[in-house]
């Protein structure tokens, strides 16, 4: 009886910790130690121990940088446009006379970031289908040419980059949203009578005062940003001509369809590592401006 | 004229949230219109009412078998609810209440790892499931989402917040600490975990990479990856592919109509600490 006193609490956590261990810090290092090796499932051998071939390949292989080059290139498109509307958001709700209007708005704006990303993808490869999309089909009616929109290479990284807005700008909203009301409504009144006109209330004290929640919006905005698959992949299927192809699609493509699972890891490792480096420059550029 | 520039922001907002939930809209009544009328629409309101899109969708194929995939979905989203719920709370009991040595450690490791994003995990979970012989079945999905940090996160921030006085009278008369967490830690720490069920719900639902990557046999796939391949199969059927997209999307909403207010205040907050 008296072991079981002893073991008991530990029971507690016992299913968490063996769960966390298995598939969080196994993972971890097995993830680690494929970067290293080179596996390939279609071929019978097993793996091999190649050093940092895996990631010499990877920096000289065409597609994974231009791969790159496509999730920078929506990372700068998307991360910007979604801090900045939901910041104009935030203030427009925070504007509102009505308390339940705002709750309402609030809600309503949140709802596009409850639907799983294929139904939204879906939702808006029709929207944007250039025969018969709804988008080509307003433009028609107003007398205007109909645009290539997710085929053409030029429109179709912005045009997934007004889906993603409309997808998550809500949740950034409610966040930019519950920061603006801390703000003690005495620094507002004090600045009125100042003589303080709204854009200066809004760059003199809101910014200022709202400014560690915009860093932890714009951090994990550009995190997810930097891992954007489900709606290039579904719209797109990373085209025309790989235009929209994200480094998690060609991880995906070279892990899962080309089972180079050693390959795969590498390519996760070198976008971890940017992803930390971006995280890490916007959290001490943003903590170093008041200081 | 005061008047009015006052009330500008209510009607800008509003106008911005209505064009929010229009595509929605859109969605749900196109749903309902015959497939002539998808591509060539007159009005967005269905000139010619028909529920054979949701007949065609409903009805068995072995193909998309929709009814199937809602099922695993039910399935595999209820088990990741109830375990997450379970696991975290017993979880962060022991970690905030038992005193056993390495738990703060323990819960700062956990806390550091819910910062790596989850494309660093794809290749090495799979690889971890396809020796445990788990890929293309539910538990590909089930066990590895209990392992997740957010929850034994949340609920150790609830329960330090709970006194400890009505514990340490239910010891005093007796209760065995089973029974306390039973009987008074899980019904005071109710409103945490009907958050933290709501978001991992919600998450589970929505998880599109794990399906597609875990999951192989059609009959197994979850909904999102059974719309996804639907729409690939029927790519210029948008009746179809719409009627799914609602059914898929249904559920949350319904689940969203009634803890509004605990999703939205519950990540409002999330920001505060950050």
């Amino acid at each position: 009886m008296d072991w079981l006193r002893r073991v008991a609490p530990y029971l507690f956590i016992t299913p968490y910790a063996l769960a966390f261990t298995c598939f969080i810090i196994l993972p971890f290092f097995v993830a680690f130690g494929l970067a290293f090796v080179k596996l390939e499932l279609t071929s019978q051998q097993p793996a091999a121990f190649v050093g940092f071939d895996n990631f010499r390949e990877a920096l000289g292989d065409p597609y994974f940088r231009k791969s790159l080059w496509v999730t920078v290139y929506f990372v700068v498109l998307a991360v910007p446009t979604t801090v900045a509307l939901a910041m104009a958001l935030a203030v427009g709700m925070q504007a509102m006379t009505q308390r339940w209007a705002r709750n309402t708005v609030r809600a309503m704006l949140f709802v596009p970031g409850m639907l799983n990303v294929a139904v939204a993808a879906i939702l808006w490869q029709w929207f944007f289908n250039g025969e018969f999309g709804l988008f080509n089909h307003l433009l028609e009616s107003l007398g205007l040419p109909r645009l290539p929109w997710i085929s053409s290479r030029a429109l179709a990284m912005p045009s997934i980059v007004f889906m993603t807005l409309w997808w998550t700008v809500g949740g950034s909203a409610i966040l930019l949203l519950a920061g603006l009301q801390q703000i003690p409504g005495e620094l507002w009144e004090a600045a009125s009578l100042d003589g303080a006109g709204a854009w200066k209330r809004f760059t003199q004290i809101s910014l200022p005062m709202v400014r560690p929640v915009l860093l932890f919006v714009l951090v994990i905005n550009t995190i997810g940003a930097f891992q954007v698959f489900g709606q290039t992949y579904l719209m797109t299927r990373g085209g025309p001509e790989l235009a929209t192809r994200s480094v998690v699609q060609y991880i995906y493509e070279t892990a899962f369809n080309n089972y180079r699972l050693g390959y795969g890891a590498a390519m996760s490792w070198l976008l971890f590592m940017l992803i930390a480096a971006f995280s890490l420059v916007q959290f001490f550029v943003l903590r170093k401006v008041d200081a | 004229m005061k008047r009015l520039k006052r009330h500008l922001p209510d009607a800008i907002m509003a106008f911005t949230a209505l064009s929010f939930v229009l595509p929605l809209v859109v969605m749900l009544l196109t749903s309902f219109k015959p497939e002539a009328e998808v591509l060539n629409p007159e009005s967005v309101v269905p000139d010619d009412w028909t529920t054979s899109n949701y007949q065609h969708v409903l009805g068995w194929s072995e193909e998309a078998p929709f009814v199937r995939w809602l099922l695993n979905s039910l399935f595999i989203s209820t088990t990741v609810t109830l375990l997450v719920m379970l696991f975290s709370a017993m979880a962060a009991y022991a970690i905030t209440r038992l005193r056993l040595p390495g738990t703060k450690a323990f819960l700062g490791l956990v806390v550091a790892t819910m910062m790596l994003p989850a494309q660093l995990f794809l290749v090495p979970v799979y690889l971890i499931l396809s020796q445990l012989r788990l890929l293309d079945t539910p538990w590909a999905l089930i066990i590895p989402a209990t392992a997740g940090g957010f929850g034994v996160f949340l609920m150790c921030q609830f329960m330090r917040a709970v006194p400890r006085t009505i514990e340490e009278a239910a010891l005093i008369d007796g209760c065995s600490k089973l029974g306390v967490f039973l009987h008074v830690n899980l019904p005071l720490c109710a409103p945490a975990l009907a958050t933290l069920g709501v978001f991992t719900f919600i998450g589970s639902w929505n998880d599109f990479v794990g399906p597609l990557i875990f999951l192989d046999s059609i009959r197994n796939y979850t909904l999102p990856v059974g719309i996804a391949l639907y729409q690939s199969s029927y790519v210029t059927e948008y009746g179809l592919t719409l009627a799914t997209s609602v059914l898929a999307t249904a559920p949350l909403i319904v689940v969203f109509m009634v803890f509004q207010r605990q999703i939205i205040e519950s990540m409002a907050t999330s920001g505060m600490k950050g």
